[in-house]
């Protein structure tokens, strides 16, 4: 199976999650976890870098909706940053821009999270 | 002549017996003395047929009870208890006189009824010492025991004509020795004792003596002169002499049978050992092939392990993830097995290759603050090896003070070995169980899609419909139909539901419910498209969300309208070329507010000849290569304008070529959904 990394920084009050290569059905429960670990840990501010990301499924997407709610209702959010086109193109035709806040880099997106703040 | 009487008489010996009794008793009563030589001869003859049949017919009782030696030697001894006390109470009651009995018809019978008890449990104990005889030996006994019994069948004839001369008593007297020197031969065979347990043979031992006693008492009345020994000389002298050598028999046998069991009891334990060692692991390879339950079959590991090494108690200790888990326990509680395991574990740097064993070990821990201590006398270890790995630990312990012996430490690896073996035979089964799970929920949510999505399209005249529709292998969640919602107007739904398999089919069956009635209520794509996504906020979970393009064509003006919530472009081909169009929607469950309206498009497009409409699903762009390219929008786009002149079929044929071609050596892994529209006026 095709190989999907993820791993969270932290920057000041934000969590960045850097994910990489196929996000499908298979690797999604991967990323699902990271997302336990910060909502138990109380990081609720997060940004996930999609600079090495080569694939994202619908079971991919399912993720960030799963947990953005949860985000939202502790005053933080998640934050899409350094999306490929073809990765783009993906959450544009469903509509995830009208949902959801994406940057060209990571820092506009913590730079919005500092302005909230 | 036993096969030839099988043959003549089969299954008869019974019936043949009593035959013989009734005919001896009627000749007994009309020839009450023996003096008449005639009445002897004829006595003599039912007698030797009436024991001939009783052992025969004795010898299939006793057949069945061949597994359970001790059962025989019982009943043995119970007949001689029998004949002892019959002994005692004929001599007590009945009338001594030989002159008024002879006419006395009640006595006579009586008598011969006594001397028929005799005969009987005379030929039971001969079958009974036969099966004996035969238990267990290696080389045929059947000559020696054949040539005995010839002789005391000579024995019985002789001495049956002898009464009527009495100078040749001598050869009834040397059958008589040789069938000594024979009954002496046959009684050294008492190999069976070697096979019972150390309990049966003081069991044995004790019945032995009894049996002894008895035959030694009841030999003793016959070779006297007493009431009994009268009873029967009257009854039968050749039956006499034979009885005598049955009970000297008996005796000797009997008598074998105390020295040997004997003799044998200070190795009786280890024998039962190496006995229960093998049946114990026959049990265990038949475990192996018929239980694939592992924790049934680690408690009967344990179990049979203390049983074999006389061991307090053992445990198995199974790696799973790289932790060591205790999975079967005997006579130990789970926690201290985990302690002592871990403590020695950790001795080893926490791998044991082979099996190994110690003596006196005192293990010390602190356990809740508490120290606790574990004075292990005796403790084997062995690996449970799976190929290169070890899977886990078998544990035994011995709490008196000596060592394992070497066979008993072999034993220990070799449980571990069938413990191995079923670990991995477990551990297979469930992951085959696991897989058939899994394909048989893909069959369920295969045939729901199969039923949901149209066979044909609808057959139109200005509107010429091709539908195409192929599941993966994992069932993607590809969904299409077409709505007739009055005589000039037609629906469709092309969607595709996130996620795979039975939780993909099940949305996509709630789905077509929701458009099936949308689709005749409301009149507007969008409309429809925005109470679908309320509604389906009731059944979609957070992370679950539909992509879907709806739209009507009025089949009389071409008029198509259409709203997309998130699905992948239509393409359109207007004259020439082609192009796609992405009218702003978000897709179906992703937002519950306003914010799904508030973005829905609907679209308005007037058809004119020959223009073409397409629909599909992800499974199409999303083709890869063996480089790992997509398809992509691009190459579809090419080929509908390359091919828009074609009839509807004919495109689609097209494409799904072009496709093929594309992504060759590549399974697929989404469902390809394609509908394409072609408007004739």
């Amino acid at each position: 199976m095709a190989d999907f990394n993820v791993s969270t920084r932290e920057v000041g009050s934000v969590s960045i999650i850097d994910v990489k290569g196929y996000l499908d059905a298979h690797t999604a429960p991967d990323l699902e976890n990271e997302f336990n670990k910060l909502v138990s840990g109380k990081q609720f501010k997060v940004v996930v870098n999609f600079d090495n990301l080569k694939y994202i499924s619908s079971a991919g997407l399912g993720v960030f909706m799963a947990y953005v709610e949860t985000m939202r209702e502790n005053n933080g959010d998640i934050k899409f940053s350094n999306l490929k086109d073809d990765v783009y193109n993906i959450f544009d035709l469903l509509g995830f821009p009208v949902l959801y806040e994406f940057y060209k880099d990571e820092n506009d997106a913590l730079a919005k999270f500092k302005l909230q703040d | 002549m036993k096969a030839f009487v099988d043959k003549l008489f089969p299954k008869k010996k019974f019936e043949l017996s009593i035959l013989f009794a009734s005919l001896l008793t009627i000749s007994k009563i009309a020839f009450p003395t023996s003096n008449f030589w005639i009445s002897g001869l004829i006595n003599g003859m039912l007698i030797f047929l009436l024991m001939y049949f009783a052992y025969l017919y004795s010898l299939e009782l006793i057949k069945i009870k061949k597994n359970t030696p001790l059962t025989i030697v019982i009943n043995i001894g119970l007949l001689n208890l029998m004949l002892f006390v019959i002994d005692s109470l004929a001599s007590a009651f009945l009338d001594h006189d030989p002159v008024s009995f002879r006419s006395d018809v009640i006595q006579t019978i009586i008598r011969t009824f006594i001397g028929l008890l005799f005969i009987g449990s005379s030929a039971y104990i001969y079958s009974s010492i036969r099966e004996l005889l035969f238990l267990h030996q290696k080389k045929d006994p059947q000559k020696f025991f054949n040539g005995m019994s010839a002789l005391i069948a000579l024995t019985f004839i002789s001495n049956s004509l002898t009464v009527f001369n009495e100078n040749y008593n001598f050869i009834t007297n040397s059958f008589f020795v040789v069938s000594i020197i024979l009954i002496s031969i046959n009684s050294l065979r008492v190999a069976w004792i070697a096979f019972l347990s150390k309990k049966d043979k003081l069991t044995l031992l004790g019945i032995a003596v009894l049996l002894l006693a008895f035959f030694i008492i009841n030999l003793s009345t016959l070779f006297g002169n007493g009431f009994i020994s009268q009873l029967i000389m009257e009854l039968s002298s050749g039956f006499h002499s034979v009885l005598q050598l049955l009970l000297l028999f008996g005796t000797i046998y009997t008598s074998v049978i105390f020295f040997t069991t004997l003799f044998h009891l200070p190795t009786a334990e280890v024998f039962d050992k190496k006995a229960e060692e093998v049946s114990s692991f026959m049990d265990l390879s038949r475990l192996l092939t018929q239980v694939f339950d592992f924790e049934e079959l680690a408690d009967t590991i344990t179990n049979m392990t203390t049983k074999v090494c006389s061991s307090d108690s053992a445990w198995l200790v199974t790696i799973l993830n790289g932790a060591n888990q205790i999975t079967a326990v005997k006579n130990i509680e789970k926690k201290d097995a985990a302690i002592i395991t871990n403590l020695i574990l950790d001795e080893f740097d926490n791998k044991i290759e082979r099996v190994i064993a110690f003596e006196n070990k005192l293990v010390k821990t602190q356990l809740e603050g508490k120290s606790k201590q574990y004075n292990i006398n005796a403790l084997a270890i062995a690996p449970l090896h799976v190929s290169e790995n070890i899977s886990g630990y078998l544990f035994t312990v011995r709490n008196q003070n000596f060592g394992f012996g070497e066979d008993e430490i072999k034993s220990v690896a070799t449980f571990a070995d069938y413990a191995a073996i079923a670990l991995e035979n477990a551990k297979l089964i469930e992951e085959s169980i696991e897989k058939k799970r899994l394909e048989s929920e893909l069959d369920v949510a295969r045939t729901i899609q199969y039923k949901i999505i149209p066979i044909t399209p609808p057959q139109l005249i200005n509107l010429k419909i091709s539908s195409l529709f192929i599941p993966a292998f994992e069932v993607g969640g590809d969904y299409f139909d077409f709505f007739q919602i009055s005589e000039d107007k037609l629906g469709f739904v092309i969607a595709d539901v996130s996620g795979k398999g039975v939780p993909a089919a099940f949305i996509m069956a709630r789905i077509e419910g929701i458009f099936e009635s949308l689709a005749t209520i409301l009149e507007s794509p969008a409309k429809v498209l925005i109470k679908a996504n309320e509604i389906l906020s009731r059944s979609l979970d957070k992370k679950s969300f539909v992509t879907a393009t709806y739209g009507i064509i009025n089949l009389k003006t071409g008029v198509l309208k259409f709203a997309r919530a998130g699905h992948v472009p239509l393409i359109l081909s207007l004259n020439e070329g082609a192009q796609k169009l992405i009218p702003s929607g978000i897709g179906l469950g992703l937002d519950y507010g306003n914010t799904f309206a508030e973005n829905l498009e609907e679209k308005e497009i007037i058809l004119n000849d020959n223009d073409i409409v397409v629909l599909y699903t992800d499974g199409i762009t999303e083709s890869k290569n063996q480089y790992g390219d997509e398809f992509g929008e691009q190459r579809l786009i090419e080929v509908i304008s390359e091919s828009r002149n074609e009839d509807v079929n004919e495109i689609s044929k097209r494409i799904m070529e072009k496709i093929s071609v594309f992504s060759r050596d590549n399974s697929q892994h989404d469902d390809i959904t394609l509908v394409i529209f072609k408007w004739i006026s």
